[in-house]
């Protein structure tokens, strides 16, 4: 059975391009609008890896982390960082926060679908 | 009219001049501005879904001629020609899905220049109120320390923007950026 990725993003055309990739590779895309969209997905189903944005409306990146990590089913899931942000500070932030690794926009479809692999297989 | 009271007037003048015709160039780069995120949004809109049936159509088609290749139909060199042409394909296709997130970092920096626009409209408003304070009969001194105050206010507004509009878009081409897994 292939694994399935919560996708979060606010720009629709991001996430389009993120599921195009995924599913090309064999993945299961679920694509969630921001973080608290993001946050009630991922309590009803548990994912086998998180991607999500930082600057969305109602719940940031960082926070949409903070949260998933706090539940105990998600202590364990690899959560990635897919965002415009490139600042030391803000990849210091996101590591603090749980997330297992930063990805710069625009991603390179073939990159991203390797570095999935690498981390779920 | 002294020269007293004319210099009154004339700051007044000045300020709400400068309040009235800011505010108007700035709604007008607003509405502009509002305008090209709505063509950029149906413009990704558009692209996204051609770019979709197009990648459908293409994989459509290669299906068709792995089946040629596989009943031996194609000619020999025409199987090499068309592996080279896949490859190509592949190519071409990972470029367009990297360049197809261009609206979500032009959108960002719209949003931000939209957000610059509206808190200088703001500060611009600053200027027109201080400048309906000051009297037409004002004398000189006076006058300086209502400018000196609208100055502090002005910075003061200025850095409250800046803190605002953190830029979260530093990219100037659309190529792929960093990954680092910690």
């Amino acid at each position: 059975m292939s694994k399935t990725i919560l996708a979060v993003d606010d720009s629709g055309s991001l996430r389009q391009m993120v599921a195009f990739s995924l599913k090309a590779a064999g993945y299961q895309v679920v694509e969630a609008v921001d973080g608290q969209d993001g946050l009630e997905k991922a309590r009803n189903q548990v994912f086998d890896l998180v991607l999500t944005d930082q600057n969305m409306p109602r719940m940031d990146g960082l926070t949409l982390i903070k949260s998933l990590r706090a539940l105990a089913t998600y202590q364990r899931v690899p959560i990635l960082m897919l965002t415009t942000e490139s600042s030391d500070d803000m990849k210091s932030k996101g590591r603090a926060a749980g997330a297992n690794g930063w990805l710069v926009k625009p991603f390179d479809p073939q990159k991203l679908t390797e570095v999935v692999k690498k981390v779920i297989g | 009219m002294s020269k007293k009271k004319m210099l009154g007037s004339h700051v007044k003048q000045l300020l709400s001049g400068v309040s009235d015709h800011g505010n108007e160039h700035l709604l007008e780069l607003e509405t502009d501005l509002v305008q090209t995120t709505i063509l950029l949004a149906e413009a990704i809109e558009k692209l996204g879904s051609s770019f979709l049936a197009l990648h459908a159509a293409v994989s459509n088609q290669q299906e068709e001629v792995d089946l040629l290749i596989t009943y031996g139909i194609a000619p020999e060199a025409s199987v090499e020609r068309l592996k080279l042409i896949q490859g190509d394909i592949a190519l071409h296709i990972n470029s367009a899905v990297t360049s197809l997130q261009f609206q979500d970092l032009t959108s960002q920096l719209i949003s931000r220049t939209v957000q610059r626009s509206v808190g200088l409209r703001e500060v611009l408003s600053t200027l027109g109120l201080v400048g309906d304070v000051i009297p037409h009969d004002g004398g000189t001194d006076e006058i300086a320390v209502l400018l000196k105050e609208i100055t502090l206010r002005l910075e003061t507004q200025s850095i409250e923007l800046k803190k605002l509009l953190r830029k979260a878009v530093n990219q100037k081409h659309l190529d792929s950026g960093d990954i680092e897994l910690f």
